[in-house]
């Protein structure tokens, strides 16, 4: 059996691999198991100071809010879903949203915050709020295309920006918890460029609706990201690059300027 | 509260689920098994297979639709966190049933036509009549509906099947095992989770009464509707003598199909009306005539 | 003369096609399902050296491997992202893939 290539899979069943509960059960078993709270048990904690701590709060508290609408997006979205495929996919993206705010609400817990949901409230970006609900209204109008797009490409872009940025100068524990993140992310804007790619292909007006969308987010994605950034401190060389990353994404999609 | 919640947390759920009772399983059953030759050699009998395996993708799609539906209505990070291991449990029953059409013979291109054929009216009714309140974002009904109504009804009937496919079709068997372990955490939530709520929401009881006596007659509709005339209601052939068929202190082997109907019935009236007390809720009987 | 990098212990050898062929071995990339594993590897960045039977996602950054070298026109999955690509000529003497939707 391994010894058939995925390649040698025709369209339709590798998308029936792709997009099946098999198929997550069997990667996340890959990089979760023996992790609880998305890290061994045998790594150790560095004590962070003051400073570092608190910014590292903030930072978490704002991955909390991000989390959380993409699990409130997802959600909303297996019932869009316009096929069976789709809807699987999304409901395996749904736990997984829900287990990456687990796993920042457990940081927040080892980083002595015990009421998580109240200190959430106050550190949130207000532009990551607005983000938030822009990204329902779309899911709540049944706009599967735009809520993709918006959760699945412009989100997970950004998120996937800022945690691989992070996971290079994180502490040991907050470092392993994002590398599981980020195996996540990886399915879901894969998943969001690919559907909204051959949507696009096939319908011209979807190309400007998209392309308004985008202009629509775009301060707020790039707002949100600069503070991201500067609340990590991660700056000069090796400083991740939304603009390249993101602009690649909607290039690939014909939504570039 | 929060410290019952934390029993329904993805830990627990990736260590109880997916690394726990699904490993090493294909769509919820062991590699390798099939369906018996006795079912695919003989029409009538792949056909009520067809049927039935139907009626449980659509109420699967249902539970889909509404836990995920949920998520966006709970009140705290917990139930959001709990109800989104429920969205992809319902996913995973969803694709296995689904397997289970292919499995027995109908072509991918003619799924929708023939769940469309052979789904039940009044399961759909009953769909409807849940999704109105996940519609409406309303978090109590829809749990109650979902987690009390919808899976204390599935957890019966996948019950009374697994016995009934124990010893003729373990693959069958093997798949509805994995799927009543989920249940179970689905209905315990419900009933965890929604006992302080209701306290708290007293006034909401008229109207979710209400939801449950409708969706109970839909439930009933949709039994009488599978076990009138039909010789195979749960998918356990009378070929399968001999075998284990015991469930509830009955011989499903040997029962007429009248007979397996009032037990069921029976079976979720009876759970309901205990999971409804537990909760502060009274049982609303109602009128099938 | 370097190791290939695409290839594994058992290396890389001709075949009928007159294309390379390569014996893969899981080189630990997890986030897929074990049967897929050895199809993938994570990039080292920009000085991580290709072989020719390898391929860079432009979506995920993640190495996709065949057991084949590969040649302009080829059909190529990345499953860590689910993204379909085709292998294209870079216009520089060297081949990358493009996302197909």
């Amino acid at each position: 059996m391994s010894n058939i290539e995925p390649h040698a899979l025709g369209a339709e069943a590798f998308f029936d691999e792709v997009q099946s509960f098999e198929f997550w059960f069997g990667a996340v078993e890959g990089y979760l198991t023996d992790r609880p709270f998305g890290h061994s048990s045998d790594t150790v904690d560095v004590a962070l100071d003051d400073v570092r701590r608190d910014r590292l709060i903030t930072t978490l508290c704002n991955y909390c809010v991000g989390e959380t609408a993409a699990l409130e997006g997802s959600s909303g979205l297996v019932r869009l879903a316009p096929n069976r495929n789709a809807k699987i996919f999304m409901a395996t993206q749904v736990v997984d949203e829900a287990r990456h705010l687990e796993v920042f609400l457990a940081r927040l817990k080892d980083l002595g915050v015990d009421d998580a949901e109240a200190e959430i409230q106050r550190r949130a970006n207000p532009l990551l709020l607005d983000f938030k609900d822009s990204l329902l209204e779309l899911v709540d109008a049944g706009e599967w295309s735009s809520a993709v797009f918006a959760q699945n490409v412009i989100l997970e872009t950004m998120e996937f920006t800022v945690f691989r940025a992070h996971e290079r100068t994180a502490d040991p524990i907050t470092a392993e918890v994002l590398r599981g993140v980020i195996s996540d992310e990886r399915r879901h804007f894969g998943f969001g460029e690919n559907d909204i790619g051959r949507r696009v292909a096939q319908d011209p007006d979807l190309r400007s609706r998209l392309k308004d969308l985008r202009t629509r987010f775009d301060a707020m994605v790039v707002g949100v990201f600069d503070d991201a950034v500067g609340e990590l401190a991660l700056t000069g060389e090796g400083a991740p690059d939304l603009s390249r990353d993101y602009m690649d994404a909607v290039s690939r999609l014909g939504l570039g300027q | 509260m929060a410290e019952f919640l934390s029993q329904y947390s993805i830990q627990r759920w990736l260590e109880a689920c997916p690394q726990g009772y699904l490993e090493d399983t294909v769509y919820g059953h062991e590699a390798g098994e099939s369906e018996p030759e006795t079912v695919m050699m003989d029409e009538a009998q792949r056909e009520a297979a067809i049927r039935t395996t139907t009626q449980l993708v659509v109420g699967e799609r249902a539970a889909l639709a509404a836990s995920s539906g949920l998520v966006n209505a709970a009140p705290d990070y917990a139930s959001k966190q709990f109800l989104a291991t429920q969205t992809l449990d319902e996913a995973r029953h969803v694709e296995i049933f689904t397997q289970r059409m292919y499995d027995l013979g109908v072509k991918k291109d003619d799924l929708e036509s023939t769940l469309s054929q052979f789904a039940n009216p009044n399961l759909i009714k009953f769909a409807e009549v849940l999704l109105e309140k996940v519609e409406a974002k309303d978090f109590i009904a829809g749990v109650v509906g979902q987690n009390i109504v919808l899976e204390g009804m599935a957890f019966t009937v996948f019950e009374m099947m697994e016995a009934g496919a124990r010893d003729y079709n373990p693959k069958f068997a093997h798949t509805l095992q994995g799927t009543i372990a989920d249940e179970r955490r689905h209905v315990g939530f419900g009933e965890n989770r929604i006992g302080s709520l209701i306290k708290e929401n007293p006034e909401k009881r008229p109207e979710i009464e209400k939801m449950q006596r409708d969706m109970t007659y839909f439930m009933l509709a949709t039994f009488a509707d599978s076990f009138s005339g039909n010789p195979d209601p749960i998918d356990a052939p009378a070929e399968a003598e001999g075998a284990s068929v015991e469930w509830q202190g009955v011989n499903l082997a040997t029962a007429t199909p009248e007979e397996m109907e009032a037990l069921l019935a029976g079976t979720v009236l009876g759970e309901f009306k205990t999971r409804l007390a537990r909760i502060g809720l009274e049982y609303q009987s109602p009128s099938m005539g | 003369m370097t190791q290939d990098p695409g290839a594994d212990s058992a290396g890389a050898s001709g075949s009928s096609d007159g294309r390379r062929r390569y014996e893969l071995e899981d080189v630990g990339f997890r986030e897929v399902p074990k049967r897929w594993r050895k199809f993938y590897r994570h990039w080292g960045g920009p000085t991580d050296e290709l072989a020719p039977n390898e391929m860079l996602c432009p979506v995920c950054k993640v190495i996709v491997r065949s057991v084949r070298e590969f040649r302009e026109g080829d059909r190529l999955y990345c499953m860590p992202c689910m993204t379909r690509m085709v292998v294209v000529s870079d216009g520089n003497g060297g081949l990358i893939a493009q996302v197909v939707f």
